[in-house]
């Protein structure tokens, strides 16, 4: 479930993508600082919206630099860090951890395994600060797979339960901000969950493994259908968002909110129809 | 009377813009954290919670305005004014989900219809009602989960879209609003339920035509990505929890 939340890179300021990036690469060299290689690999952009949103509305202080990396190894590129590209960081190790888990319950992975066991062992000293959130997260996710076992649930079931982990992700500290954030995260959550129900249906009725879409797949108006859910979460989300008094980068996140999040749901789509017609 | 404009001190007219500055404007200087060594900052703290507050309000009101249908803004102003509007489904109270105010902020238009229509002939559904109205939507999904097949009519499909609603289930709230329409196509509160709810994504859409829709522009972003993950994969044991997906990114 990962990689939904990113940029739609035609429609940005060059400026805008520069700023974003580095609070990407500032994201990375966290993960590096604080887990390793490890956990540098197991980056993603999700957390980025995460890093840019909290940085806007709080406004924390900043360090810019600049790194170099195995990925590009002659380039230099800018950095920015703040408390929250480390809080971005400790929940990309988090989620990671999850993927991993989920990945090897479902299918059996072995290397997800390993790959989830190092990460755990990484991930120990975020049991202790994020404690609370770690037990509600847990609690949620139990009530998820079993739903996924169930197979008389619905989409809202579904994608509510991962729209409450999404919300705890979004909540960095309980203050006055924190219910704007946990109601824009649970409809992010619910966007996303639809998403990779959407991309995963045929597989799934292939493989017979559980998707809360496959019942209305055979509907003629199937696509305008998974459209109409989308944009009703999306739209439940952003109402959130331009509620919080964001100034800094916002138009980097509206980019995100209002197009960059349907560049994959859009790929699948295009795949989908060339492959009918 | 109570403007919260004036505590921000910007006119009724601004824009989101003009009010977000002049909120962080305020903040910043009212702040509990800004105000630590300040010997006056239990008075900076009572201003802030002020601030926070008009702030709050001001934005409940533009964005229930942007879902047009029910009366839009003007709703949200009468709710605004010590909970005149009936329901108050902002207040968080226990039994929704983590307060939702329903979709877009409360109900108010509908309290007190209904009750001399002659729908309410059935206790339950009568009491489904009332829980609605005051914001209880987990006991009003109770009750009216517990009525029998045969006694679901239009009536129970429109609190029962509410009461989906107040708790965040949005694909199940557009059904079932659509189901009591169609029960009763010359409803007009059932129509404008219908109409509020796809109204949440006209709103989304006029925006999104701002930002441009991600064609094949996607594709240019990620062929670098792409590489990124990729090279990531390589090196964590082929396929890593590492943005994996990149590479469906063509």
């Amino acid at each position: 479930m990962f990689g939904y939340i990113t940029v739609n890179k035609a429609e940005m300021k060059f400026r805008e993508f520069d700023v974003y990036q580095s609070y990407y690469c500032g994201i990375c060299r966290e993960l590096k600082r604080k887990y390793g290689v490890c956990g540098q690999i197991s980056l993603s952009y999700d957390m980025t919206f995460l890093a840019v949103l909290l940085t806007g509305l709080y406004e924390p202080q900043t360090l810019s630099g600049s790194c170099k990396c195995i990925v590009h190894p002659f380039e230099n590129h800018p950095t920015r860090n703040n408390i929250f590209t480390e809080y971005a960081a400790d929940m990309n190790i988090l989620f990671a951890h999850y993927k991993c888990q989920d990945d090897w319950e479902d299918e059996k992975k072995f290397l997800k395994y390993v790959y989830g066991r190092l990460l755990e062992g990484k991930s120990g000293r975020l049991k202790v600060i994020y404690a609370d959130k770690i037990r509600k997260i847990n609690l949620l996710m139990q009530d998820f797979s079993d739903a996924e076992k169930d197979n008389s649930a619905d989409i809202d079931t579904l994608a509510g339960l991962f729209g409450r982990v999404m919300a705890e992700v979004m909540v960095a500290k309980e203050d006055e901000w924190a219910e704007n954030l946990r109601r824009l995260g649970f409809f992010l959550g619910k966007f996303i969950y639809l998403c990779d129900a959407y991309e995963d249906v045929e597989e799934d009725i292939r493989k017979g493994t559980p998707n809360p879409l496959k019942l209305r797949y055979s509907n003629a108006d199937f696509e305008e259908e998974c459209r109409t859910i989308l944009t009703m979460m999306i739209s439940e989300c952003c109402r959130e968002f331009e509620k919080l008094p964001i100034l800094e980068n916002v138009e980097i996140l509206r980019n995100i909110l209002y197009s960059g999040i349907w560049g994959r749901y859009e790929a699948v789509r295009e795949r989908r129809l060339h492959r009918q017609t | 009377m109570y403007d919260p404009y004036s505590v921000l001190g910007i006119s009724r007219n601004a824009s989101e813009e003009e009010i977000k500055k002049a909120y962080k404007a305020l903040s910043r200087r009212y702040h509990p954290d800004a105000n630590v060594n300040n010997p006056n900052k239990a008075q900076a703290e009572e201003k802030f919670k002020e601030i926070q507050a008009a702030y709050q309000q001001i934005m409940k009101e533009r964005t229930s305005g942007y879902s047009g249908g029910y009366g839009g803004g003007g709703y949200g102003r009468s709710a605004s004014q010590g909970g005149s509007g009936s329901t108050g489904g902002y207040g968080g109270q226990g039994g929704s989900f983590w307060g939702f105010g329903g979709p877009f902020g409360g109900f108010g238009g509908f309290g007190g219809q209904g009750m001399d229509t002659g729908y309410e002939e059935n206790n339950y559904i009568r009491s489904a009602g009332n829980y609605i109205r005051n914001g209880y939507y987990r006991e009003a999904r109770t009750t009216l989960d517990g009525m029998n097949e045969r006694d679901r009519n239009a009536r129970w499909y429109y609190y029962s879209a509410i009461a989906h609603s107040g708790l965040g289930n949005n694909v199940a709230a557009l059904e079932h609003a659509k189901r009591a329409l169609s029960l009763e196509p010359d409803n007009m509160d059932y129509r404008s339920l219908v109409r509020q709810f796809e109204n949440g994504g006209s709103w989304y859409e006029q925006r999104q035509a701002q930002y441009g829709y991600p064609t094949s522009g996607v594709g240019n972003l990620c062929a670098r990505w792409a590489c990124t993950f990729m090279l990531c994969n390589m090196c964590c044991f082929g396929g890593g929890c590492c943005g994996g997906h990149g590479m469906y990114y063509y």
